[in-house]
Parts: structure tokens; sequence; C-alpha cells
């Protein structure tokens, strides 16, 4: 048994087993425990070291062949795969409560393998290849059966399949910047397609505009996990690119480039929720902002870079998923998710509101909750090289928070003698009440994120010397 | 860990309220419960001044490298006479309890408990990161408790609005911690960036509803006279507690005057709207504006005593009043005595107010102060609507008046031991004018129309020039959301591709100037 067959055969395997085979109330169930059990495998079990089990002496080696490429999973990232497949049970087991398709798990854990396969992959440019078969098999996850795309989906496919041919390019012309590294021009056009190929994967500003589209017209439970998926495995593909060239994390120009498109993303998402009246768009231009933030980290001339990516990226999957599967209640009741058709629901529907706020609160950096801890670690770090770049950030910051309670005066608008009334079923209280437990839990003791945390930065050990 | 001693006790009592609420609803004992931790609390706090100045650091987070401040509390001169008037206004809020008719039951006093416990923590936290953290406890306490209680579209609005300028002011001291280390400065009261200590009077300032000018609680009169006394006066001291920490240096900067005078407007305008309420529940708001903006002043003005005595007087002079719920001779006599509080003579809890550089501006805060003090001894003779101590019970007409003695008492003892701005001579000859100036405008109050109270009317407390600046700001927030919708639409709609890839061109193209 090889770890690229555990933590990338089997779950796509389990995936489409469930597609074909299993029903609509136990799919989520099975697919969150075949998540979960892979979570807590990656954390117990020990990757090309032999272990007894009685009288059998096991070993779990570390790579496969599969049409000439290795696939590659090491001991040093179990505590990605353990982060990975825990955050993928939070959003498997958080379906039934959503009511989204059961196709959703199915295709989710093919999406989450697929991408799993993206840091296993070598050499690693493949991993472009692999993150856009994610992106495709993201389209029947979005789309309901037998209707016609929308815009926005059309939009995000069409950028993702543009980043790919940038980042292969310029994977090849890196080849030729290592021989010569002293080639200026060559380095700089090589920069500039890698940098592209990210804006397009990553949707730095202008290009997200997919995102609010999608956040309208698509479940929201789906655009969620996709909002979730895709940034934080591509934040994981920048990494290496960076651990692994040294001109790319020594240059300052492009350390200069990748700051400004952050904050360039951080802020215009904020301002841009600031003044939107669609829950759902909110939520994607929130997303924006975190990604702005994460691309920021990324530019950071520090030895932390790791840790603070982590930091930003873990608590956006609880995040996300507590605000989206609050979104897919209220959607449920309301005919879109409009000011106009969510005035007062906070009474008929607390639990959800109060799930949104949160996690929007969270996004926003508010104090005591699961965002704050890592904004400020990017703060600690970020000031001091910019004043400026921390300015835009935060005015980013600022415009998410005053949407989240241009959000809640919408939410608790009732009128005249509404009574409170919990409206939602078991399963979404519970699931809603763990969420902001845990976004709560992460707030004031992010100290719970360390056995994870800690040894990441083995990952990328040339961007943390 | 005395400090953890303090806030176990209230913590422990609101909890202990709330399991025998679930498992013996309506026992009499529960009152005891709490009057018993709240005591316990007080003589907790006053047994801090046997070892002061002490310390509690809870576990940093990790990884350490990255964040570099622990959550720290500390009891020293400044946060032991807050952190004594909360204890005793949580203590006065239960006494006096006993003689409310409006429905008080183990859930409010179980809240009352929690946010003393809240405000203890506050008013010792010794890093601004600590004091955030508290601060936005207490505000999403705050939310839940006000939006279980009012009703209607317009009220619930307003609670929601009163606490976003609160978070924002939070955000304005995040801000304060960015430019510290920006200048390489800690984020720590002693050693934080003078650049960054400006910030902290806008972020206490917009708290509070001084900077700029607001009403932070509008939806006051839905909520009751104890717990609610205690939200509003305990949230006030917890935002008032930063103010003692501004650095001296920061005052320096071209806008501390400026600052200054909207600060003084503020004074003025609370001071004002105080004198003429028609009772002092109504007048509350204004209240805490007034003593806020005293606060601020003596801030600004390099006083960070006067900046907590301001504080104390607010909780406790306040409080006391604002508990006052029955009538009796002697006991309006009592309440009396807090005038001398305000009033900044020698030996008074207010004495070392104004020992800072005040300049040109010492006219009218002298005249905002003496406002404010006619305005507490009108509210204190005012013989209508309450009830009479001789319709209580037996025994609540002996607790009752323990509840308005405590605090009227510890204002006394404020004057004279356990912190900096105890036994102070002070700025005597200001408060001789300004103690003048309040029995002229006593004598004046029932003489002239000008002083007489005007209707409370909650749905608009903005005075007309106010409601056209906020009017202003909001037709400048349309213009912005117009552009911001041009530009989604443009990006969102048929050429919105191209518009997309014109952009990363420009984008690319400023970018590569900047590249050998």
């Amino acid at each position: 048994m090889s770890a690229p067959i555990i933590w990338v055969l089997i779950p796509f395997a389990t995936g489409v087993l469930i597609l074909f085979l299993l029903g609509e109330r136990i799919s989520p169930l099975i697919a969150g425990a075949v998540a979960a059990s892979l979570a807590v495998v990656a954390l117990i079990l020990p990757i090309d070291t032999a272990m007894l089990l009685g009288t059998i002496s096991v070993k779990i080696a570390p790579s496969i062949q599969f049409f000439g490429r290795t696939f590659a999973l090491n001991t040093a990232d179990r505590p990605l795969l353990a982060i990975i497949y825990g955050l993928a049970a939070l959003w498997f087991f958080g379906t039934q409560a959503s009511g989204t398709a059961h196709r959703f798990v199915s295709l989710g854990l093919m999406i989450v393998s697929l991408l799993t396969a993206s840091i296993a992959v070598e050499p690693f440019l493949f991993a472009a290849l692999l993150l856009n078969m994610a992106a495709m098999l993201v389209i029947p996850l979005l789309v309901p059966l037998y209707q016609r795309p929308g815009r926005g989906i059309i939009r995000f496919l069409i950028y993702q399949t543009l980043a790919m041919p940038f980042i292969l390019f310029s994977g090849w012309m890196l080849a030729g910047v290592e021989a010569s590294p002293g080639n200026i021009g060559s380095t700089a056009q090589a920069g500039v397609m890698l940098g592209l190929g990210f804006a397009f994967l990553l949707a730095v500003f202008p290009l997200y505009s997919w995102i609010p589209m999608l956040t309208e017209e698509a479940s929201p439970y789906a655009t969620g996990f996709l909002l979730w998926a895709l940034p934080m495995f591509t934040a994981v593909f920048a990494l290496g690119f960076l651990d692994r060239y040294a001109w790319l994390r020594e240059s300052p120009q492009f350390s200069n480039a990748i700051r400004f498109a952050g904050a360039l993303m951080a802020a215009s998402g904020g301002i841009f929720a600031s003044q939107q009246k669609h829950i759902g768009r909110i939520m994607g231009y929130a997303s924006i902002v975190e990604t702005g933030l994460v691309v920021l980290a990324l530019g950071l001339a520090s030895t932390e870079v790791v840790n603070i990516v982590f930091l930003l990226l873990v608590p956006r999957g609880l995040e996300l998923a507590v605000w989206s599967l609050a979104l897919s209640i209220i959607k449920r009741k309301a005919y879109s998710l409009q000011f106009s058709e969510i005035q007062g629901m906070a009474r008929s529907h607390p639990a959800a509101a109060a799930g949104i706020i949160l996690a929007h609160l969270s996004m926003a950096g508010f104090p005591l909750l699961a965002g704050f801890p890592p904004r400020t670690a990017l703060w600690q770090e970020l000031a001091g090289q910019s004043l400026a770049t921390s300015f835009w950030a935060f005015l980013g910051l600022i415009g998410l928070l005053i949407a989240a309670f241009r959000t809640l005066a919408v939410f608790v608008m009732a009128e005249e003698n509404k009574a409170w009334e919990l409206n939602e079923s078991w399963t979404q209280r519970v699931m809603l009440g763990l969420g902001a437990l845990g976004l709560f839990v992460l707030g004031i003791f992010p100290q719970a994120l360390q056995p994870f945390i800690a040894s990441l930065p083995a990952l990328f050990s040339r961007l943390s010397q | 860990m005395l400090i953890l001693i303090s806030c176990f006790l209230l913590f422990a009592g609101a909890f202990a309220l709330i399991v025998v609420n679930a498992v013996q609803p309506n026992a009499r004992y529960s009152w005891l419960v709490a009057v018993g931790s709240a005591i316990l609390a007080l003589a907790s706090v006053l047994i801090w001044l046997a070892t002061m100045p002490f310390d509690l650091v809870l576990p940093a987070w990790q990884p350490q490298t990255l964040f570099a401040n622990p959550i720290l509390f500390r009891a020293d001169g400044f946060s032991w006479p807050l952190a004594l008037s909360i204890t005793g206004l949580v203590l006065s809020v239960l006494l006096t309890a006993v003689a409310r008719s409006a429905i008080a039951n183990s859930y409010t006093w179980a809240g009352t408990l929690a946010l003393g416990g809240f405000g203890l923590l506050a008013v010792t936290a010794y890093n601004p990161f600590t004091l955030l953290l508290i601060w936005c406890a207490l505000d999403l306490t705050e939310l839940v408790t006000q939006l279980r209680s009012v009703e209607g579209p317009s009220n619930n609005e307003k609670v929601v609005i009163s606490i976003s300028t609160r978070a924002l002011g939070s955000f304005i001291l995040l801000w304060a911690n960015i430019v510290s280390i920006a200048q390489g400065s800690a984020f720590d009261f002693q050693y934080i960036a003078p650049a960054s200590g400006l910030y902290f009077v806008v972020a206490a300032g917009l708290r509070l509803g001084v900077l700029p000018l607001h009403l932070p609680y509008s939806a006051e009169s839905i909520v009751r006279r104890g717990f609610g006394t205690s939200l509003r006066l305990i949230s006030a001291a917890s935002s008032l507690t930063l103010l003692a920490h501004v650095p001296s240096g920061s005052l320096s900067s071209v806008f501390t005057p400026y600052l200054t005078t909207l600060s003084i407007i503020a004074a003025l305008y609370g001071c004002w709207m105080w004198l003429r309420a028609p009772d002092e529940l109504t007048g509350r708001p204004y209240w805490v504006i007034g003593l806020a903006a005293f606060s601020v002043v003596a801030a600004l003005g390099g006083n960070p005593l006067g900046a907590v005595a301001w504080g104390c007087a607010l909780v406790l002079t306040g409080g006391v009043l604002f508990l006052a719920s029955v009538q009796h001779a002697w006991l309006n006599r009592v309440l009396l005595a807090g005038a001398w509080s305000l009033s900044s003579l020698p030996f008074s809890l207010t004495a070392s107010a104004w020992i800072g550089n005040l300049g040109f501006f010492i006219p009218f805060v002298i005249a905002a102060q003496s406002l404010l003090i006619a305005g507490y001894i009108r509210h204190t003779i005012r013989p209508s609507g309450r009830d009479s101590l001789d319709s209580q019970e037996t025994w609540a007409s002996k607790v009752y008046p323990a509840g308005i003695i405590l605090p009227v008492a510890l204002q006394f003892l404020l004057g004279w031991v356990g912190w900096d701005g105890a036994r102070q001579i002070g700025a005597w000859l200001q408060a001789i004018i300004a103690s003048t100036l309040t029995v002229g405008l006593v004598w004046a109050t029932p003489r002239f129309r000008i002083f007489n109270p005007v209707r409370g009317n909650w749905a608009r407390p903005a005075a007309p020039e106010r409601g056209s600046v906020y009017n202003s700001i909001w037709g400048l927030n349309r213009g912005f959301g117009q552009i911001v919708r041009a530009v989604t639409d443009t990006l969102e709609g048929e050429g919105g591709v191209m518009w997309t890839l014109l952009f990363m061109i420009l984008f690319i193209s400023l970018m590569a100037q900047g590249t050998p």
C-alpha cells in the first residue's frame, strides 16, 4: 500500500462509488466518515516507516508511478493531509443539513482527491493540469441537471483554463532561468507568465468577477466548497514555486508585485462587499478579501510565510462552511438572497442568521473569532514591511465589517411583535452550533491548530529559512 | 491571581444563578447567591490594595514569533479605582433590585454579574490586544441582550448602528497596533509608538459617542433601570480605561487641539442635554457622553488620572442616581453628595480631573462641568415619578438604602485612598468657579424657560444640524455605491472578459516599469 493510493485513489474511487451506488441520505455520512478516517490515518500512521501489527509488518510506501509521473506523499505531508481531509469531512457532514444534492459529496471527494494529487505529483508543474481537472469536475457540482450553466460558471471555466498554459509555459521558461540565472530578460518573462497563471488561478483583481456571479447564481454550499478548495490548493502550489525557485522568493520586484496584487484584491473586495445588497455576493467578495490576504502573505519577505499562510487557510475552511451552510438554509426559505427578501429573518431562523453573521465577522477579522489570530499574525509581519499595503488590506476588512453590520441590520429588522422561533432542523442547529463553537475556539485558542501547523514549514524548508 | 479570583467570583455567581434558575425556577435564595458573590467580589477587589501592583499573564498564543503580545492584566493605581467602581456598581444594582417594580429575575442578575466580570477584565487589561478581546466580548454580549429586548425595525436597526460604531472603535485600536508595529514599537501600553496614541483617543471616543458626537445607545428607553444601568456604565468604563494609557508623547500632535475642540463640543452638548432631560433615565446617554467627553479632554490634556477620575464618577455617581427608584428624603440628601464628587474640589473623587494642561479650553470645560453638576442636582431633587420607601417590605426598606449608600461611600473612599488621584488638591480655583456657576444654574433652572426640560424623543435623538451631517454622509455613500455598481456591472457584463484583460495588461505594464 502506498500513500498516494490511500489519500488519492481511495477517496476518488469512493466518490465514484457514491455517485453510482448510494442514496441521498447515507452518502454524506459515508463521504464524511471516509474523509474523517483519512484525516485520522494521516495523523497517526507514519509514511515510509515499518509498523508491527501483531506479527505482520506494514509499511506505507511514499510514492507510486503513474503514466511515467511520480506521485509522492511523505511524512512531512501528513499534517497537511490531516487538515485537508479534516476540513473536507466537515463539508461532507454538513451536506445533508444544507439540502445540497448527493452528488456534491461524490464529486467533492473526487475533487479533493485530485487536488491532493496536485500536491503529490512530480514534476510539480503537472499540478496545474490536476488543478484544471478539478476545476472541470466543479462544473457538474455547480450546474443542476438539465440546466444551462450560468455566465459565472462559464467565466470561471474560461479563467481556470487560461491559467494552465501560462503556468506550464512559465515552467518551461523557468528551467531556462535556472540554467542561466543572469539572463534578466528571460527571468522577467518567466515571472510575468507565472504571475499571469496565478492571477487567473487565484482570481486576483480584476479576474475575480466570476466569484460574485457564481455566488449569486449557483448553490451557496457548492460554491462555498469551491471557494475553499481551489484557493487552498493553489496557495500550496504557489508556496511550492516560491520554495523551489530562489530568484522568485528573493526578488523584491516580485514580492512587491505579489503584495500589490494582494492588497488590491483585499481592498477592492472589501469595498465592493460594503455596497452589496445580496448576501450570497457578499460571501463571494469576502472570500476574495480572504484570498487577497493569502496573496499578501505569500509576498512577505519573512521566514514566517508558511505559518501565516496556513493560519489563514485553516479557519477559512470553517468560516466558509458555516457561512454557506447558513446561506443554504436561508435560501430554501427566502425567494432570493437579496436584502429585500431576507429582512427580519433573524427572528424566524436565528441559528442560520447567527451563523452567517459570525462567519462574516470572522472573515472581517473581528476579535474572538477564528479569523482574528491569522490577521494579527499577518499585521505583525506586514506592518513592518509596508504600512501603505497594510492600510489597503485593513480598508478591505473595514469594508467587510460594514457589510456584516448591514447584513445584521437587515436580518434583525423584523416587524413589531414578531416572536423569536427556531425553524431550523435539529441537524442544522447542531452543525451550525458546532461551526460557531469552532469559530470561537479558533479565535480564542488559536494554539489548538499548532499540532497541525507546527511541522508544515518543513514542507517548504527553503521558504522557512 | 487576585484579578482572576475577583472575576471568578462574579462569573461563578452568574453561572450559579443560571443553574439555580434552570433547576429550581423562582428559588427564593437566588438573590442571596447574587448578592453574596457580588459582596465577595467587592471584598476581593479591596484586598488588591495590599499587593498592588500585580499582573495576571495568560499563556501566549502560538507560534510566539507571530503573537508577541500575551493576554495580560494588571491591577495598579489606574485600574483599581475603576475595578472598585464596577464591583461597587454591581453590588448596588443587586441591593437596589429589591425595590424595583419592574420584572427582575435571576437571568438579569446573572447578566449583571457577568457584565461586572467582563468590566473587571476590561479595566485591568494591560495591553491594547487584551483590551480589544474584552471589548469585543462585551459588544457581543450587549448585542445579544439588546436584540432580545427591543421590538420593531427602527429600534433593531439602532441597536446594530450603536454596536457597529463601537466595533469601528475597536478596529481603530487595531489600526493603532498596526501603526505601532510599523514604527518598530511593541503593542504595549508602556512602549507603544507615540503615533498610535491619538488613535487610542479616537477609538475610545468613537466607542463612547464623543468623536464624532453621536448617541451610541439610542434604544435606551427600552432597557430596564437595573440591568440597563450596569450595561451602559460598565460598557462606558471599559472604553474609558484606554484613555488612562495614552502615551504622553503622542499629545504633541497637530491634531490634538482639533480633537480637544470636538471633545469640548461633545461635553457641552452632552451636559446641556443632561441638564434639560425630563428625567435621569432619559438623560442617561447624555450623562455618558458628557462624562466621557471630560475623560477624553483630560487625556488629551496629558492627565490620565483625570480620565480615570471621570470614569469612576461616571460609574459611581451616575450609577447611584440611575438606580434610585424610591423616594425618600434623607436618601435624596445622600444622593446629593454626588455633586461633591463631580465638583473637582480638593479631596473629592474628581480632584485630579483638571490638573493637566487645558490652556484656552478651561472656560468651556468649566461651563460644561457646571451644567453637568446642575443637571445632577436637578435630577436628584426631582420629586415625581418614584415609589415611596415606606411602601416597600420591611427587609427591602432595610436593604435598599445600603444599595444607595454604598456607591456614595465608595466615591468618598476614592477621594482619599488607593490610587494616585486620591488626596489631591487639584485645580481648586477652577473647581470653585465651576461650583459657583452650578449654584447659579440651580437657582436659574426653575426660573428661566431655556433651562426647562425638553421632551425625551428617542426616535430622533440627534440635533437638526447633526441630521444634515448624517444625511450628507448617507448621500456620499449612495454616490459611492453607484460608482461601485458601475464598476461591478462593467466587469460582470458581456464585455467583462475584455475589460479584465485590459486591466491585466495595464497591471503588467505598471509592474514591468518597476523591473530592471
